[in-house]
């Protein structure tokens, strides 16, 4: 079952819908999310970094587990993180710090990993690349970064290179303010949106610009068509603009070059958006506390979900392998051991207090199938093959079973036999005795 | 009896009763015969063959079965049981073995309501075989093998689970007792079985006896004295015997204990060939400081072997233990101490038989030369446990894989011996696959370098011209054995010896011979490191690696193609493989051609004939991969970059309604396509069905347009020059073709615009070979009546109108409510479009689609263009 799940800025809670249906589901409570601060760890349990207070010197992070209202753990880091996101498994959770920070921590044993500076300014966005190697990070300086996390956990390497990253991009003037990558590995494209105006293509394998965009409003959101066809820009002017990748456009435009059309239905800006595969819809979040559902197709809006009064900044679509809510209860406890119990907060700092743990990781084997196979007739095989051999040692028993009857009867007979010798001495013996007595009392 | 009833065919139900019957009566000796052991009993496998062939013993239960059939049925399977029951209890251990395999093929081909109406029946009369009196070792194998299939049919009925825990709980003892108290290998090989089948499916019957079955284990495996198939069945038990707790310490304690042991043997075996340090390190990991020892495996300590002979098998037996461990199904999350046993797999690659400095004085030639013999194996394990590690742990290896990288390629450089280096390569290719291209950027140049040097020595294919080849399995150890002996020799020289080992090895790998399941291995591997790491950062490698592959590929295929049925005069394994190294050469050349590039592939005319003669003439394998081969680069060659579905529809509606404002502005794509036909159209002005169906066939035209534009307008100064040079004229056009193939790669910087060259040379590529589809019919149509230079161009002419208008309807039907807003841009946007046939990604297009001619048009938006200064 898909949900979509969304949360606002002031405390709204987190919203959790059915796509198909549309039917609202649990609402997590308590929580005020800054924007990219919302993810699903590996669709096991809900993450989010909260911030109540943007000058603070802390923020916290929750979990909440799907079957519950109530965030159930809470982790402290050193400083406030504001985007958030887990690997596609949900072994890592990777948060960007307001120092321009970024963390990475295990999820099941909530160690941090490893933290490095990666920006000068704060990290307003994070992604992982399609096989979940790559970090793209945005920050408030205006750069976008490329990072293998390969590199960042290679202590050796790290010191021989001038720079961890892959590629950085600079040519954004202000904030990024969110990057979407395509499809294709290696070769994909990263699209990031910034406060300067503009979205900017960029190739992953080439690390250069490929497109700049131009919009007549700055884009908060961006979102891109599966195929990659165009890609979705949420304005703050809330238009959602459509702008050509492999589509293309035409010099006509009305709202510039290479932006091919729009989508309205609000006045509010438009704060975030989710694109769903299946069924090719796009969801848009407003700062009026809707969340809209346009089908692609038709242009139209086919849902609308309403979250809260605030606005909505983070929208996720989580594909879920079991439906939520009434199958709870019924369902056999073997499949969601997982998510009954959410793993330990994350740590503040590296240096753990236990340095066993840094040699160890907490993993959950990979389910293997054992198909039941059947050995007797494989065994016949074998034996039979081991009887026409006749030296093996098994026939060999057999055969000394027969000998040993055979030594039985030997035994028998020679037993025999020396019953038959034993009467004969004795009957020699007898008749030599009583011929010496009979020749003593003939000399007597 | 029904003798005379014909039976329809083979098939039919009647004559199985029948057949089993006969079968009870030809093969089964009756109660009072003596068995004669060279007549019937070697029989047994063609009675259990036809037995399985004809389900005779499975009762099949159905309404449209008739009743009486079924009785027959019955009586005959219960005749055999009874037979086989008293068979069973026979006094005659020939006699009862018999009655005992066959009751296990039973077991396994019976009805489940037979089974489950008499498993305990059977059940016990089985263990009344496997306990004392002893009985001969036949009879107890075959006991325990089948006893073994018993619990294994019986774990697939959930409902007597129950039931089936108590049984099994009576044999644990016995089997327990055949461990430690038989002193025949092969009732203890039976005994793994039968404990294997507890283990599996019903751990709670084990869950008493925990202790006492790592015990009776661990006493067999530590000795190391026995075959390494037995050892194998044990070291597995012992890997799920966690299984049975089922909780996170006694996988943690097992895993521990295990590792400990492998440890102490090391110790032991490695005295005098590594360093102290090393294995303090090793022990540190183990056992952090401040943390009791846990007790020894098995419960006892072990005491040390003799000097005369390593305890490789039981080191072997415990690593192959790790990896069961590791790559089993675990019902909670464990704690997996890899540090350590990375450790270990780095400390056993590490020994490569030399001698360290300090150790010189201590080492006999002898004791090295023991170490030099069992170095391999050990080898191997390692390897095989660093694969089981890369399984287990999947992607939360991360913060480990730089330092399995380094191990791995430290060793890719010293590693000669085939066998270890497919199972190296085997490891690369599993970390490319599960870290991704982040890994793919920094682990390539040791990849290529290993793999090129694979792949360029001489090996199986080169046999007519090198008859000094010793077969794929000796190829590489004259020169591992010329080591040892030299070590062993000159113990004085040895220090001068290494300081320079590494040289001689790299050198003499690339002189001699490599066997072609190694060239396999090779291939497989760069074409992994191709799909995962092309796209980033592949600059340095990437044609050099191209032309290998090609001239791999022509190799591997000039002597006609490998037979992938096996021989049967050869073992299974070396039938096929060659077959299999054309297999693994023509994929790579695929992945080659299809793996994201700057340039066009250079060698794509020498591949595509390769697969095309491998389509017509190779086996059936290899045959359906050249056609898909065929069928991928299909695309390369007329690259497509079609809207998505749901694009159409909304150009229809835009079309139709044109109520929603937004779709005006959505398919101005479509428009803009339009207007590059403005010409043909006014020409035409004919209004047809329309059709959405074919973009590619509307790019022809715009090629076609294109040119006729370029002819009418002379002017075009946007674009490069050295487009122009290669640009098809009037008078250069056929020969076009030829001079794409004969240019080098790397001369024509401009990518793109080569591209599209090709594209517009096709047509006339395709006319000459094959026979022509409708649609390149008539763009060659098109094209050649506006060229001008076909003889018979005017008699096309007159039929090119009318194929334009089946394709280009479409663009008429909303061609006019946008003429004005397109009118003049007609060069323009011919141009623009004539590049979007090169989207052959989404990367490509854009930079063209970002190009240089909307500029004109629209001088006022600011548009940083990356492209122009890049190119």
């Amino acid at each position: 079952m898909n949900v979509v799940i969304a949360s606002s800025s002031i405390d709204g809670g987190i919203g959790c819908w059915d796509l198909k249906t549309g039917a609202e589901q649990l609402r997590y409570k308590t929580c005020a999310s800054p924007p990219h601060g919302l993810t699903s760890v590996g669709c096991r349990f809900l993450a989010c970094s909260q911030l109540r207070d943007p000058s603070a010197a802390s923020g916290h992070l929750l979990y909440w587990s799907w079957s519950k209202p109530q965030a159930q753990v809470k982790s402290f880091p050193a400083e406030p993180i504001k985007p958030l996101i887990a690997n596609s498994d949900g072994t890592y959770i990777v948060g960007g710090g307001s120092s321009g920070d970024i963390y990475i921590w295990e999820v099941a044993t909530g160690r941090l990993l490893k933290k490095w500076h990666a920006h000068y300014r704060a990290i307003t966005c994070l992604v992982f690349s399609e096989d979940d190697s790559l970090l793209i990070s945005g920050s408030e300086d205006g750069c976008v970064r490329v990072w293998s996390l390969f590199m960042i956990f290679d202590d050796v390497r790290r010191q021989q290179v001038s720079h961890l990253y892959e590629y950085s991009f600079t040519e954004h003037t202000l904030r990024v303010t969110d990057i979407v990558i395509g499809y294709g590995g290696g070769n994909a494209i990263i699209v990031s949106a910034s406060e300067d105006r503009t979205c900017k293509v960029w190739s992953l394998s080439k690390g250069r610009l490929l497109r700049n965009v131009v919009f007549p409003s700055i884009i908060d959101a961006i979102a891109i068509d599966p195929g990659e066809h165009v890609f979705y820009a949420g304005s703050r002017d809330g238009k959602i603009y459509i702008a050509a990748l492999n589509a293309e456009s035409s010099p006509s435009d009305n709202y510039g070059l290479h932006i091919i059309g729009s989508l309205t239905d609000q006045s509010k800006p438009v704060t975030c958006l989710a694109y769903s595969a299946e069924g090719n819809l796009l969801l848009s979040g407003s700062e009026d506390g809707m969340i809209r559902v346009w089908d692609v197709k038709t242009q139209n809006i086919t849902r609308m979900f309403r979250h809260s009064k605030g606005p909505v900044n983070n929208i996720v679509i989580v594909r879920l392998p079991y439906p939520l809510g009434r199958a709870e209860s019924k369902s056999q406890p073997s499949s969601r051991k997982h998510e009954l119990s959410l793993p330990p907060p994350l740590e503040k700092y590296a240096n753990s207090t236990d340095e066993d743990m840094d040699n160890k990781a907490i993993v959950m084997l990979p389910d293997t199938i054992d198909l039941p196979s059947y050995l007797s007739s494989q065994l016949i095989n074998d034996h039979i093959k081991q009887l026409q051999q006749q030296g093996s040692s098994a026939v060999a028993e057999m055969e000394a079973k027969r000998l040993k009857a055979d030594c039985q009867r030997s035994m028998e007979m020679f037993q025999q036999l020396r019953k038959v010798y034993d009467n004969l001495q004795e009957f020699c013996v007898n008749e030599l005795l009583d011929e010496q007595t009979m020749e003593g009392s003939k000399g007597n | 009896m029904a003798r005379f009833d014909q039976l329809e065919n083979m098939y039919d139900l009647g004559l199985k009763p029948v057949m089993l019957r006969s079968l009870i009566r030809q093969y089964l000796p009756a109660e009072n015969h003596p068995l004669n052991l060279n007549n019937s009993c070697f029989e047994l496998p063609s009675l259990v063959s036809i037995l399985q062939t004809h389900c005779l013993l499975s009762e099949l239960d159905s309404q449209s079965i008739d009743p009486k059939l079924i009785n027959t049925w019955k009586s005959a399977v219960d005749d055999w049981l009874s037979c086989l029951l008293s068979l069973l209890s026979s006094d005659m251990s020939d006699k009862c073995w018999v009655g005992i395999c066959l009751l296990g093929v039973t077991c396994q081909e019976c009805s489940n309501q037979r089974f489950l109406s008499s498993y305990s029946i059977w059940l016990n009369k089985l263990i009344s075989h496997i306990q004392p009196p002893a009985d001969s070792q036949l009879v107890k194998i075959a006991s325990c093998t089948s006893l073994a299939d018993l619990l294994t049919r019986l774990a697939r009925f959930p409902e007597v689970k129950k039931d089936g825990n108590l049984l099994a709980g009576k044999l644990v003892q016995p089997v327990l007792k055949l461990l430690n108290e038989d002193n025949v290998e092969a009732v203890w090989e039976g005994a793994a079985n039968l404990l294997y089948a507890l283990i599996a499916f019903f751990p709670a019957s084990i869950h008493h006896y925990y202790d006492k079955v790592e015990a009776a284990i661990a006493s067999k495996i530590l000795p190391g004295k026995y075959s390494t198939k037995t050892l194998k069945k044990l070291g597995y038990c012992l890997a799920l015997l966690p299984k049975v707790k089922g909780d996170k310490d006694s996988w943690s304690l097992m895993m521990q204990k295990i590792l400990i042991s492998i440890d102490d043997h090391l110790n032991e075996a490695f005295q005098g060939v590594e360093e102290e340090a090393k294995s303090d390190e090793a022990r540190r990991l183990l056992v952090p400081p401040g943390k009791d020892l846990p007790l020894p495996l098995g419960g006892a300590s072990f005491k040390g072997t003799s000097s005369e002979r390593l305890p490789t098998a039981t080191i072997s037996t415990l690593m192959f233990c790790c990896c069961k461990m590791l790559i089993s199904s675990y019902p909670v999350q464990v704690a997996v101490p890899v540090r350590s046993m990375l450790a270990l797999v780095e400390r056993l690659l590490r020994v490569d038989g030399s001698l360290p400095h300090t150790m010189l004085p201590f080492m006999t030639s002898v004791q090295q030369e023991l170490i030099c013999s069992e170095l391999p194996v050990l080898h191997a394990y390692s390897l095989e446990l660093l694969i089981a590690i890369i399984k287990g742990m999947r992607r939360q290896l991360l913060p480990h894989s730089a330092y399995i990288v380094r191990v791995v390629t430290r060793y890719f450089k010293r590693c000669s011996l085939p066998e270890l280096r497919i199972k190296l390569y085997s490891i690369i290719r599993m970390l490319f696959v599960s870290m991704g291209v982040g890994i793919a950027i920094y682990l390539a140049p040791d990849v290529i370098e290993n793999a090129s040097n694979d792949l360029n020595s001489l090996g199986g294919e080169d046999i007519e011209t090198s008859p000094a080849n010793t077969g794929p399995a000796t190829g590489a150890l004259p020169q591992l054995s010329n080591r040892k002996r030299k070590h062993g020799a000159k113990t004085g020289s040895l220090e001068e010896k290494q300081d320079a080992p590494s040289p001689k090895v790299g050198e003499s790998n690339t002189h001699q011979m490599t066997p072609i399941t190694v060239k396999v291995a090779a291939l497989d591997t760069l074409e992994v490191l191709l799909t995962v790491g092309a796209a980033s950062k592949s600059e340095s490698w990437r044609s050099s690696i191209d032309s290998l592959l090609m001239k791999t590929a022509i190799n591997s295929c000039k002597r006609g193609w490998g037979n992938l049925e096996s021989n049967i005069f050869l073992p299974h394994e070396s039938a096929s493989v060659w077959a299999d190294f054309q297999f693994s050469s023509l994929r790579a050349l695929l992945t080659s051609f299809l793996a994201p590039a700057r340039v066009r592939p250079p060698y794509l005319s020498q591949g595509l004939e390769l697969f095309r003669r491998g389509k017509q003439e190779a086996g059936m394998k290899l045959a359906q991969f050249c056609a898909y081969a065929l069928f991928a680069l299909e695309v390369l060659i007329h690259p497509r970059a079609l809207p998505l579905d749901d694009f159409y529809s909304a150009c229809h509606k835009s079309t139709d309604g044109a109520s929603n404002r937004f779709l005006e502005n959505i398919y101005s794509g479509c428009q803009k396509q339009n207007t590059s036909f403005l010409s043909s159209l006014q020409r035409t002005e004919q209004v047809g069905v329309e059709s959405h169906d074919d973009d590619l066939y509307d790019r022809w035209l715009q090629n076609e347009n294109e040119n006729q534009n370029k002819k009418e307008n002379e002017n075009i100064t946007v674009e490069d020059m050295k487009d122009h040079t290669s640009r098809p004229n009037d008078s250069s056009f056929t020969n076009v073709l030829e001079v794409r193939e004969q240019e080098p790669a790397a001369a024509n910087a401009d990518v793109h615009m080569r591209t599209e060259n090709e594209i517009v040379v096709q047509p006339w590529h395709l006319e000459e070979s094959v026979p022509k589809a409708q649609e390149v019919a008539s763009a060659k149509a098109v094209m050649s009546s506006a060229v001008g230079t076909d003889p018979e161009g005017s008699e096309i002419e007159s039929k090119m109108p009318l194929y334009a208008s089946d394709r280009l309807n479409d663009t008429n039907h909303d061609m006019f409510s946008f003429v004005d807003k397109v009118e003049g841009f007609d060069n323009v946007a011919g141009k623009t479009s004539s590049t979007f046939p090169n989207a052959e990604k989404g990367s490509s297009s854009m930079v063209h689609l970002d190009s240089d001619s909307s500029m004109d048009s629209f001088p006022g938006i600011v548009d940083a263009d990356p492209d122009t200064d890049s190119d």
